[in-house]
């Protein structure tokens, strides 16, 4: 290790002191919350400071185990918003819940550091244990409010079948090793390249691949790996759900960019058609069942499986041939990230004093009593459809775009992702007739929420209406997957 | 100066405007629509003025880059047919807002920034020359339309409104797929740049070349079709047409007969056949066969229905089957019958909701069988309603007349037996409309109509106001069809000589 590696991996090093530096305040300061949100937030600022600095830079560390590109980059600015958008949504339902703010962001900023770390790994070892690292702070989050029982079954079973998982995708990991002889994930692809020219695929490898596509499809939810995530999603807070939502989502997407895509690129012929099954069941499946929830948290947790299918295809056009593949999983993984964290927060911001249910009921008549909560509710439901202009049809757009070009199975993949996409226009719709076509019932005293939480549902309407709009982000999306070494 | 991005702009302005006003203003808030879209109606006036009438080609075009990753593009362009669309498209748009003032009264500020909305989406899909942006501009009015149905409809709103987006969804987003498909053929085409790949003209100029693969072709013509056709409504297609109709408030009807359904027609038009001659050829007579069940489908089922909004609803299947029909003969006068159709069923079916509003606003109730008599209680309501009856049957004179007939003489030469069938369903159009105004004009005052006693007021002058130009241009357009059919000129080469390349080649 040299100075010259702790600079390199310096967003990492950054967010590991925010979260200690927020445990320590909260020993010096206990119980003020003020100091913890400004350590917090202060300190991921400082986070944002260093990977706007690194932007555009490249470079190795430790003997090529972590890589800084311009994916890197673009993923760690959205895990950073991810955890700051998660902190800005989560203090007023934690406080009035009781719950600890101090625990929760150290946990957090824990998570999405190893979330970081997985977008900087190019070595399979050091992809594993970012994994863990990103992953095992989730677990905690889930049963965050302990004395909750839901939340306590959602933790053992996202616990459980995470850990399942993990161990599924290590094996699949050993296998890799074993046959290439090397961790590294360039000196994978050189090696796999090899033996592709060799002849079919060994069996060794062929169940080393079951393995990791069995892996990587549970920590992205993917059908038939999902069963974890609507209890996990219900379980939990609700800006956990909104985190979970996103953050081991996307971070289990830059496995699939660092693994599948660079490491394992001599075999996509292999694991294409893994992945365009995958991608046909997890979004058909999702939005079959989001269809028939009546509570918002776990029809959203439904709809994210369906968005894992959409950005599957996306991984499945790149396996067919097409670079374009990679920047549309990018672009819709930022997308994705600002609308779904948006419309989970407009939940959590009805949920704010205990005792409100997540149910459908709740939102009859929202765009009367609460008009802004009610524009933006529906302007991320609207985006989550995919209605241009706003982000998510310009997500959308640009997978079926990278499907069309892939031609053939892909074309049909992708008349069966907008197929889709006008299915899921039901439930997600439903959800503003409520709002705005149906009386409330009870309850009809506005949520008024604080400060930092409009701040945070400013940032995601803000992203969700510019992003499609501005072609900086999918010029940056580009260029972050043409550093990608596939 | 860049008049077309002013026309679109206006209404958006105006929407935002209203967003900021206070929603217990309602009066201001009213004013500042309908101020609104008098500018935007102001500015498509000035449009035409300056608008030349002799060459073919795209006028007034605005382009620049968008996208550059993929070659989209905001470029925006108008032809003869275009200016026409978005003339009607404000005219129709002010008129609804006026005749909105009474009828809604709850919650204005979103029903007026909803339409101001939709106004600017529907003038975009008119406008747009890059296919990308039309496609967003296509969907853009999917969803004030939504929610004007859903909120401000009627009892069975939420099963119309929620029918109308799936409907339309599916089919717009297949057609997304094959927008994409093109321009990626395009793209392939020309070592791998985007540039242009979205771009109608440069598209259209790859078209009349016969580049595009026949494969490709059916594939994307048949998903463009489909938005198109469920958007006309062509039969099968129409279902949620009724639905939506009859749910919608009086304005919403008025919009979506006058402009919502002409979005489709546009379409195949200006997207669908011309870019795809050898599939439009090859899917003419199966579309021709359509339109024609259509028209005599649509005309058999209005008779029966006990409705008012239902009635005219289904007969706008039947209307809109003689534009599609015309579309798909390929010849001059077919063309320009099928585009004066637009602009005519725009007209008397925009009238014909605005009047049955009329009777709703004071009865509440829309089923034929409950009126009677209102010819001596509502003279001048039953004078202006037979006028627009008369206009819908097809009166010579009138401009509804000219472009059914424009219609049968250019299908004639194609299939004198199915020009024959489109005239028995003016016969049949005669029966209905006639049928139904008489039995709620002429005879006894009904028990129903007796019970509201003075309730039942005389049409008003705002009322007559929003008429008024409607039934000006149906006089103007039928004694003068040439204003509409010298702008019509230079489309029609255009649209021809598309369409001639496959015939050749």
């Amino acid at each position: 290790m040299s100075w010259a590696d702790l600079g390199t991996i310096a967003p990492v090093v950054a967010a590991v002191l925010v979260a200690a530096a927020i445990l320590i305040v909260d020993m010096i300061l206990p119980g003020r919350r003020n100091a913890i949100l400004v350590t917090a937030l202060g300190g991921l600022a400082v986070v944002v400071a260093v990977l706007l600095a690194q932007a555009g830079h490249t470079g190795q560390a430790f003997g090529g185990a972590y890589s800084l590109d311009d994916a890197t980059v673009f993923l760690d600015f959205l895990f950073v918003s991810i955890a700051v958008l998660t902190l800005l949504f989560a203090v007023d339902y934690l406080e009035s819940r009781g719950l600890p703010i101090a625990e929760f962001a150290a946990i957090l900023v824990f998570a999405v550091t190893g979330a970081m770390l997985i977008a900087g790994s190019t070595d399979l070892l050091l992809l594993f244990v970012a994994l863990e690292l990103m992953v095992l702070p989730g677990y905690m989050l889930v049963g965050f409010a302990r004395r909750d029982p839901y939340s306590t079954e959602g933790a053992i079973k996202y616990f459980l079948l995470g850990s399942f998982s993990s161990a599924i995708l290590l094996f699949g990991l050993a296998y890799v090793w074993g046959i290439t002889g090397t961790t590294r994930v360039d000196g994978v692809a050189a090696a796999l390249a090899k033996v592709v020219a060799g002849g079919p695929l060994s069996p060794g490898l062929a169940m080393g691949l079951a393995f990791m596509s069995a892996g990587v499809a549970f920590k992205m939810a993917a059908v038939p790996f999902h069963y974890w995530t609507p209890d996990a999603y219900q379980g939990s807070p609700t800006p956990v759900t909104a985190y979970l939502s996103v953050g081991p989502k996307v971070g289990a997407f830059a496995i699939a960019l660092r693994l599948f895509a660079e490491a394992l690129g001599p075999l996509k012929a292999d694991w294409l058609p893994i992945v365009i099954v995958l991608a046909a069941a997890t979004m058909t499946l999702g939005n079959l069942v989001a269809i028939t929830q009546d509570n918002v948290k776990r029809m959203l947790a439904y709809s994210s499986i369906a968005h894992t299918g959409y950005i599957l295809v996306g991984l499945a056009a790149y396996a067919g041939g097409q670079q374009s593949g990679l920047s549309a999983i990018l672009f819709y993984g930022a997308a994705y990230t600002f609308m779904n964290m948006g419309a989970f927060a407009v939940v959590t911001a009805l949920q704010r004093r205990p005792g409100v249910s997540s149910q459908i009921a709740t939102f009859a008549g929202l765009g009367r009593r609460d008009p802004w909560l009610g524009v933006l509710m529906t302007i991320f439901l609207l985006s989550l459809t995919g209605i241009p202009p706003l982000a998510g049809f310009w997500a959308k757009a640009y997978v079926i775009l990278a499907a069309v070009q892939a031609g053939g199975w892909l074309s049909a993949l992708a008349v069966l992702a907008v197929v889709n996409a006008a299915a899921a226009a039901f439930y997600y719709l439903r959800v503003v007739t409520y709002m705005y076509m149906r009386d409330p019932v009870g309850e009809t005293e506005p949520s008024s929420p604080g400060v930092l939480f409009r701040v945070g549902l400013g940032i995601t309407c803000v992203a969700t209406l510019i992003f499609g709009l501005l072609p900086a982000f999918v010029t940056a999306a580009t260029s972050a997957a043409n550093a990608l070494h596939v | 100066m860049p008049i077309l991005s002013l026309i679109i702009l206006t209404p958006l302005v105006g929407a935002l405007l209203i967003a900021a006003l206070p929603s217990k203003e309602t009066d201001l808030i009213r004013r500042t629509a309908l101020a609104f879209a008098l500018l935007a109606w102001v500015f498509s006036l000035g449009l035409l003025a300056a608008f030349a009438f002799g060459p073919t080609g795209f006028q007034f075009i605005e382009a620049s880059n968008w996208i550059p990753t993929f070659g989209i593009q905001y470029k925006v362009g108008v032809d003869g047919l275009s200016v026409l669309m978005v003339v009607l498209t404000t005219t129709l748009t002010w008129i609804s807002i006026l005749a909105s003032f009474k009828p809604i009264n709850d919650r204005v500020k979103g029903y007026m920034i909803s339409f101001l909305v939709l106004e600017v989406g529907m003038i975009g899909v008119f406008v747009a020359l890059d296919l990308f942006l039309f496609y967003i501009f296509w969907e853009i009015v999917l969803v004030p339309m939504y929610l004007i149905i859903g909120i401000w409809g009627g009892t069975n709103r939420l099963y119309a409104t929620m029918k109308f987006v799936l409907y339309t969804l599916v089919g717009s987003l297949l057609m997304l797929v094959a927008i994409l498909a093109t321009a990626f053929a395009y793209q392939t085409a020309h070592t791998g740049s985007w540039v242009g790949a979205f771009d109608y003209q440069a598209l259209a100029a790859w078209a009349a070349g016969g580049h595009f693969a026949n494969d490709l072709q059916i594939l994307a013509f048949l998903a463009l079709f489909l938005a198109f056709a469920i958007k006309v409504p062509m039969f099968p297609f129409h279902t949620w047409l009724p639905d939506a109709h009859t749910e919608a408030p009086t304005a919403g009807s008025v919009i979506l007969a006058g402009v919502l359904l002409k979005l489709g027609a546009y379409g195949l038009i200006r997207f669908a056949v011309p870019l795809f001659p050898f599939a439009a050829h090859t899917f003419a007579w199966p579309i021709i066969v359509l339109s024609v069940i259509a028209i005599v489908y649509g005309a058999i089922v209005s008779i029966v229905q006990p409705d008012l909004k239902r009635l005219v609803a289904y007969s706008s299947v039947s209307h809109m089957g003689f534009v599609t029909l015309g579309i798909f003969t390929f010849t001059a006068a077919s063309y320009q019958g099928a585009v004066l159709q637009m602009i005519n069923h725009g007209l008397i079916t925009g009238g014909l909701f605005l009047l049955v509003g009329v009777i709703y606003e004071r009865t509440h109730d829309r089923s034929i069988a409950k009126m009677g008599g209102l010819a001596a209680v509502m003279p001048i309501y039953a004078t202006v309603f037979g006028f627009f009856i008369l206009a819908s049957a097809g009166l010579p004179g009138l401009s509804g007349f000219v472009g059914e007939f424009l219609v049968f003489v250019g299908s004639f030469g194609m299939a004198p037996a199915i020009a024959v069938a489109s005239i028995i369903v003016m016969v049949l159009a005669a029966t209905y409309l006639l049928w139904m105004f008489q039995r709620i004009a002429f005879g006894e005052l009904s028990e129903f109509l007796r019970g509201l006693g003075s309730h039942l007021t005389e049409i008003d002058r705002t009322e007559l106001t929003t008429l008024a130009p409607l039934a000006f241009l149906i006089v103007v357009l039928g004694l003068f069809p040439s204003l509409v059919l010298d702008l019509l000129r230079a489309p029609t080469q255009v649209f021809l000589a598309a369409v001639g390349v496959a015939v050749g080649g």
